[in-house]
């Protein structure tokens, strides 16, 4: 990264290559961006000194519970809620995508259905409807339609609250995830299906091989959206009711001592360091599905190969300029 | 066809000298037409294609000549007619005069004897060129990565691309990805290649790689369909040549005489503005 300088090129026998000048033009000014700095950094004194001065803010409070073994469980819960309802979703939605673009009229029906039940109702009535099934179905049973059964057992302990939880939640999301999905399997060139058929392969192997993977592209960044989404919709699982959740038991505890808004801090926090890991986790996925066409790394070549060379040209900004407003 | 496996280094991938010319037709394409709605885009085409023979289809743009390619690997099925490839009936089983569609399994197994070479090349961009090249034969056909690679690597080599097998399509320029693309249509041993507008879509420097891959592979004694507009190959390359126009074959014969000495005057419109 070091800056040319035109008078450090000694060429051979005195003759061309010679390096040429490197312009310096003098930046614009922009008075306006000091204004607005002005500005800004007195409001955030401001927002600053109050969270510091207002003793109503309760950071006490915050300290006590911010690591409170309930809190720290509640997260845990939540977590898991999260990521068996992602899974779950993701699993259905790749199904359910699939399906849409079936050959077989009978599944783009289902899928079509599905999508438009599970959407067109608030999670909020699913995850209720999810905690009274054993109301509408007190016995589980499996056998021949008006013929004998062959095994039996109590809806509520097959579908206890937790499960009623990921169930409400996986299927609603599901619905979501599944346009995503379509909408990424849609995003790939027709021409890809058309070499891979041309190659033999059926359709799908094609779909988890070559148009799946790179549908990924466009599908990750809305489903960590969605992610991060449901990882706040876990709020609402006291529907169910569950109420082992960050939600629930910071509220609990907050109503037990009187004092709802440091309660609030603490699940704001956890809530932001969890979507910032997420943010994290994201990162690496997209850079995995991204291989071949977002991030170029340079493949190992041969001395003689300098096709990667065209993507490092050396910067010819130097590095004094480089910060300046 | 398993009798040139052995053979000393003289064959070529792919190759098979024993079958070069042998006179026998490879294509039967009887009375084929093809509708996209109400458009009539295919009007009764009838050709033959010999084993080892190179056959070149030219026309403008429209004229049905990509339909018909692509009707011969199923991308389109046919309207109406019969296409055989080795004596097999492309697309459907003919029962007691009736005909059954094929299965996707079946129609599958037909596509692993024709490779194809597209226009815009249609490498998979999150596959190497050797990740592209093996999917098919570790997939389809379950060779082991190990032989698969072995393969592709020379395949690569006879292209001239044995330096640029990590690389992605993206990091390829055109004419790179397409001799990729031949090398992985190659990869499936096919009987019969299809190209079309293979350097269309390429710089006009670059074209010349790919029609050079193409001339190899013509002398290794692999059957040829292609439609090009390219009239320096067919002349060169070229065992016979099809002008189509409108969906009909216009005039068809030896490249040379035909582009000499052109008999139909939509013939001689055609190649008095290409060439």
């Amino acid at each position: 990264m070091s800056t040319r300088t035109p008078s450090g090129t000694t060429s051979r026998a005195g003759e061309a290559p010679r390096e040429p000048e490197l312009i310096k033009a003098v930046p614009v000014r922009h008075p306006g961006r000091w204004v607005a700095i002005v500005i800004i950094l007195a409001v955030v004194a401001l927002v600053g000194q109050s969270l510091v001065t207002n003793s109503n803010f309760r950071w006490d409070i915050v300290r006590t519970y911010i690591l409170d073994v309930l809190v720290i469980q509640g997260i845990g819960w939540t977590l898991v809620l999260t990521v068996l309802s992602m899974v779950l979703a993701i699993i259905l939605a790749i199904l359910l995508a699939f399906m849409r673009q079936s050959d077989n009229p009978i599944f783009r029906y289902i899928s079509w259905f599905w999508v438009w039940f599970f959407r067109g109702t608030p999670v909020y009535t699913q995850l209720v409807f999810w905690g009274l099934i054993a109301v509408l179905y007190p016995k589980i049973s499996a056998g021949v339609p008006f013929g004998p059964q062959l095994f039996s057992f109590n809806t509520q302990d097959l579908i206890t609250s937790f499960v009623a939880a990921v169930l409400g939640l996986g299927l609603n999301e599901s619905a979501y995830l599944a346009e995503i999905f379509r909408a990424g399997l849609k995003s790939v060139d027709s021409g890809q299906m058309e070499a891979a058929e041309a190659l033999g392969m059926r359709k799908s192997k094609i779909m988890w091989r070559i148009i799946l993977p790179q549908a990924m592209r466009v599908i990750v960044p809305p489903t960590g959206n969605e992610t991060i989404g449901m990882l706040k919709t876990t709020s609402l699982v006291l529907a169910v009711p569950f109420t082992l959740d960050l939600t629930f038991v910071s509220s609990a505890i907050a109503n037990r001592i009187y004092l709802p808004i440091p309660l609030l801090i603490v699940a704001a926090f956890w809530y932001l360091v969890i979507t910032s890991l997420l943010m994290v986790g994201q990162h690496f996925v997209e850079r995995h599905y991204g291989k071949g066409v977002d991030n170029l790394v340079p493949a190992p070549v041969k001395a003689t190969q300098a096709v990667t060379a065209a993507h490092t040209t050396p910067t010819t900004i130097a590095p004094e300029e480089g910060g300046h407003i | 066809m398993s009798s040139t496996t052995n053979e000393p280094a003289r064959t070529a991938v792919g190759a098979n000298p024993a079958s070069i010319n042998t006179g026998e037709p490879l294509v039967r394409i009887q009375d084929v037409h093809k509708y996209f709605g109400a458009h009539h885009v295919l009007r009764g085409i009838d050709m033959t294609v010999k084993q080892g023979e190179v056959s070149v289809i030219i026309g403008p743009s429209g004229s049905g000549k990509s339909t018909l390619l692509r009707c011969v690997n199923l991308l389109e099925t046919i309207s109406a007619g019969r296409i055989y490839v080795r004596d097999e009936l492309i697309g459907y089983r003919e029962d007691n005069g009736r005909l059954h569609d094929l299965t996707s399994k079946e129609i599958a197994n037909q596509r692993r004897e024709i490779g194809m070479v597209f226009q815009r090349f249609n490498l998979f961009p999150h596959r190497t060129a050797v990740q592209n090249i093996i999917e098919a034969p570790t997939q389809v056909k379950r060779q082991s990565k190990a032989q698969a690679k072995a393969k592709a690597l020379e395949l690569l080599d006879r292209v001239g691309l044995a330096d640029h097998a990590n690389h992605y399509p993206a990091q390829l320029s055109g004419g790179q990805q397409q001799r990729v693309a031949i090398a992985r249509a190659l990869a499936m041993e096919p009987e019969l290649m299809l190209f079309d507008e293979p350097t269309s879509a390429l710089d006009p420097e670059l074209v010349g790689d790919v029609l050079n891959v193409m001339k190899d592979l013509a002398k290794s004694g692999m059957t040829m369909i292609v439609v090009t507009h390219e009239i320096g190959f067919a002349r060169e390359v070229g065992d016979t040549l099809t002008f189509m126009d409108g969906g009909v074959v216009v005039e068809s014969g030896d490249p040379r005489r035909l582009i000499a000495d052109p008999q139909h005057a939509r013939t001689k419109e055609f190649l008095g503005r290409v060439l």
